[in-house]
Order: structure tokens, then sequence, then C-alpha cells
């Protein structure tokens, strides 16, 4: 590498070092950028979420992608969740790698974690994704111990191992309620 | 024999290293780590032996746990690090068995020196959980706050000794 | 492409991850044996003032893989909280450094360049190998009077920018002015010996 070879990467370094103070955080997870408009169109056309059945479904059908992010705590997630789902911390979601043809579902206790985890998501480009519209409590009130005689989806509850339940009857296997 | 080439420009290698290091970090998401190698071998013979004794050992124990990619990755590195020597060597026309030396010591000595050297180096690489390639090179690179301490303090180390030496080197 | 391989299959990609060590490996020997690094006396020159190529080497590598995975990350090409940052030990990182300098100028290798030596040829790097090698061996054997310095002053993959409160393009910067600097002085140095 003569003179001119050593100039020319010295220039390059510096430019490159120069500017680096006025370029942002590298990091992709502090360069998140939510389009307000686009969302809120999602929102009311109420593509940002399905609902227990319709994630029952897609499990059941093996919806290719499919990728299940349940983010209640481990012991929550230990005691129960939904076939194939993994647990990811909140604070770890952001830097989560997902593929661009995965379809992710976030699963929180009441869907409250799992909705603004949506907005996150959508925040850093990965568009398909959505929440599970009522949680876990809605996973185990429509699929897993639907009332009986008002049971959403029967085979679907049968698939799962779940069981209908007496009008009245409390959940059989309750996961904590009332978290986010 | 072909007569040996001369080195390459120091800047054009250190280029060529810091491209490699970057292929790492979009490859697999890490930097190059050699006294790693060295450690996970130890861990890895230890083990072989006396399981006990190794999982037992805070510094082995790392080297043991469920990833054993990290071991072969190592291992893997390492090996082209050999090849890689070696090639360079075999087209430069380098490949010379040899004991390099100052020109004022004999070679047992220097073969000496540099056991107890290597010696120091592991013990010095172990407890920083690294060396030149894994915390100065990577970890500088990464902007670690442990791996500029350990360059800093290298650098120092040897900067220190040096003089102690000179009779070997110089 | 971010880091690491997609893992559409747990055993291929393994095998493509291996390949991409051996080849990364390669790499590394390739450039130190070019350098003329697998060389101890030459290597030492660092030390006595008069051949910096271990500074000129190790830091164009680290300014060009500074720069690199900064606007790489920032151009959403790498992904920057996927790369593992070493560990920050303060402690035994100052004492490890310190031995392991001393060590550097005993042996005149390092543990890449011994191998690199070893592999060409160089009975010092061979036996500086075997050296490390035990090194390693007999402290990780006798390591329990050690062990709760080794675990000691720890920081999880601790940045610069971190510690410093500055933004991550600020430090870079600075890193990159200083090693410039550096590199100016090393030649002025040599341009001197």
């Amino acid at each position: 590498m003569g003179r001119a070879g050593r100039r020319a990467l010295a220039g390059v370094a510096l430019v490159g070092g120069a500017l680096a103070p006025f370029a942002g955080s590298p990091y992709r997870a502090q360069r998140g950028r939510v389009d307000v408009a686009r969302l809120a169109g999602v929102v009311a056309r109420e593509e940002d979420h399905v609902t227990a059945v319709e994630l029952a479904q897609w499990i059941k059908d093996r919806k290719p992608g499919l990728r299940v992010i349940d983010l209640r705590a481990a012991d929550a997630f230990d005691a129960y969740h939904v076939p194939g789902s993994q647990r990811v911390d909140i604070t770890t979601l952001p830097t989560t790698a997902f593929a661009p043809a995965e379809t992710v579902v976030l699963v929180s206790d009441a869907g409250g974690h799992a909705a603004q985890g949506w907005v996150f998501l959508q925040a850093l480009g990965h568009r398909q994704a959505y929440f599970l519209r009522g949680g876990i409590g809605e996973w185990m009130d429509d699929v897993m111990s639907p009332v009986a005689g008002r049971q959403p989806a029967p085979t679907l509850t049968r698939y799962f191992g779940g069981a209908a339940r007496a009008e009245g009857a409390p959940p059989p296997r309750g996961p904590r309620r009332g978290g986010c | 024999m072909t007569r040996p080439r001369a080195y390459a420009d120091p800047y054009l290698a250190g280029l060529f290293l810091g491209l490699v290091l970057l292929t790492a970090f979009l490859v697999a998401g890490r930097g190059l780590g050699i006294s790693g190698a060295f450690a996970g071998s130890a861990a890895g013979t230890v083990s072989m032996l006396s399981p006990s004794r190794a999982q037992g050992s805070a510094l082995f124990s790392r080297y043991l746990g469920g990833d054993g990619l990290d071991r072969a990755w190592l291992l893997a590195e390492v090996a082209g690090v050999i090849i890689g020597g070696f090639l360079s060597a075999f087209f430069a026309g380098r490949l010379r068995a040899a004991v390099e030396r100052g020109p004022h010591i004999g070679s047992r000595r220097r073969l000496v020196l540099a056991f107890a050297g290597g010696a120091v180096m592991g013990l010095g690489a172990a407890l920083a959980r690294g060396c030149t390639s894994g915390l100065a090179l990577t970890g500088g690179a990464l902007l670690s706050v442990g791996s500029w301490v350990f360059m800093g303090a290298a650098f120092a180390g040897a900067y220190l000794m040096a003089p102690v030496l000179r009779r070997a080197w110089r | 492409m971010s880091a690491p391989l997609p893992v559409f299959d747990a055993g291929s990609a393994r095998v493509l991850e291996l390949a991409a060590a051996l080849a990364i490996g390669v790499g590394f020997g390739w450039a130190l044996e070019r350098a003329g690094l697998a060389s101890a006396p030459k290597l030492v020159g660092q030390f006595y003032g008069t051949d910096l190529t271990v500074f000129k080497v190790m830091f164009t590598a680290i300014l060009v893989a500074l720069l690199g995975s900064f606007w790489l990350a920032r151009l959403d090409v790498l992904d920057l909280a996927r790369v593992s940052v070493p560990d920050t030990f303060l402690l035994p990182q100052l004492a490890g450094g310190l031995l392991f300098g001393i060590g550097f100028v005993v042996a005149g290798l390092c543990p890449g360049t011994s191998c690199v030596a070893a592999a060409t040829g160089r009975g010092d790097g061979l036996v500086a190998v075997a050296g490390m090698f035990c090194g390693v061996l007999l402290t990780g054997l006798l390591f329990a009077p050690l062990a709760r310095f080794y675990e000691s002053t720890g920081h999880a993959a601790w940045t610069l920018p971190e510690a410093l409160h500055l933004p991550y393009g600020v430090v870079v910067g600075l890193v990159v002015a200083a090693g410039l600097a550096g590199l100016c002085a090393a030649e002025w140095i040599e341009g001197r010996a």
C-alpha cells in the first residue's frame, strides 16, 4: 500500500469518524419509527390483533412462519402457555430477531403488554405482527375451558386438550389473572 | 529455495484483519478469541480425566456448559489460524524450521523464555477472560470497557517488562 | 442481512457456523503472518520503539472494525445488539492484562501469533503454545483462591458510550481521532528510530 493508499484509508476513516457523532444510534431498537396515521388505520380495521379462536386455528393448521411470543413472567409461562409459544421478556422484545416471513403473535395476561409490544414491533418494521386480543385470559375462556353451551369452537377445544365447563363453574387451571 | 517475500504493509494487513473481524460480526454475531480455545481445550482435557474437577473450577466450568458450540467454534477458529498462517508462509517462502530469537541469546534459553512467557500469558488471559484477539481487537472494536482496560494494561505490562528483557532481544 | 445466520435447520446451520469459524481463522492467521507478526524479534520491536507493526496492525484493524460495525449497524445491515460484546471485569482484566503484557515480552508472541509461528515451523512458537496451554491448565486446576477475584467487579457487556454517558457515534469519533493521531505518532517514532 503506497503513500496514496494510506492517505485514502486515513481519509475514509476521518470522514467516517467525523460523521459518526451526527448519525444517531447504531442500535436498531433505538431507531424505531412510528407512522402513527398508518397504525391508527390498522387498529381501526382491527388488523392489529387476533382472537384466541383464530390463533388456535392457525396453530392447528400449522400456519407457516407462525411464531407465538409470550410476554408474561417465567412462573406464569411455566404454569401454562399456549402450545408452541416461546417466552420473551418485554425488555428483550426490541432486540429479538424476527424473520420478514414470520407471523408474530404476541401474548400477555390480558393483552395489554401484548398490544404495547405490537407497537414496538411495528415501529421496528415488523408489519406481520399481531397480538392476542384478550391475552391468555381469552385463550382460557374461549379455547381451553369455554362455558358449555356457548363454546366458540368445540373441535379446537378438543384439539388442545381443553374441556367445556358448566355455567358458573370457575376455570379449572387458572393462570394468574389481572396481569397486563 | 525461493527467496522469502517482504512482509506486507502493516496498514494493509490491519485493513484485512479488520474486514475479517467485521465478517465475523456479520456472519456469526461474535468476534475472534484464541485464548478461549486454549482454556476450552484445557477444560475438555481435565473434564475427560476428572469431570468433577473440571466442573469445580470456575475457569473450566464456563467452557463445559450447554453451549458446546462455543468450544467447537473456538477450535475451528484456531484450526483456521494454523492453516491460514501456514498457507501465507508457504506462498511467501517463509516456511522454516527455526527458533527465532534475539542476536545475543541461545536457542535453549529462548525456548525456556517462550515457555515461561506463554505460561504467564495463559494465567493473564485466563483471569482477563481473553487475549489480544478476543479483547483488544474484538472488544476494542465493540468499545467494551474491560477490553480497553485490558489493552492498556497489556501494553503497560509489556513496556515495563521490556527493559528487563533487553539482553534477550537486542 | 444481520447476524447470526437464520436457523432454518439446526444441524446444517451448526456446520455452516463452524465452517465460518474456520474461514475466519484462516483470514486471521493469514493476516498475522503476512504482517510478519509471527516473528518474535520483529514483534517485540514494538516495545523497544523500533518496529511499531504491532500497534499499526492492531489499531488499523480496530478502526476498520469499529467504523465498519458502526456504519453497517446504522444502515441496518448489521444488528449490533446481536453481536456479543466481551464482558467487563475491571480488576481481573487489569491484573490479567498486566500479566499478559509481561508474558508477551518474555515469550515474544501472543496466543494468536504463537499459533501462526508454530504453523510455519518456528520452534519458539510451538513452545509458547505449550507454555500457554500449561499455564491455562495450571491456572484452572489451582483456581480456587482466584475464583472470588475472578468474579469481582463484573459488568456484563458494558460499552464506553454507556460508561461515559456519551452517544455511541461520539465515542466512535473520539476513538477514530485518537487512533489516527496514534498512527501518525507511530510513523513519526519509527522515522526517528
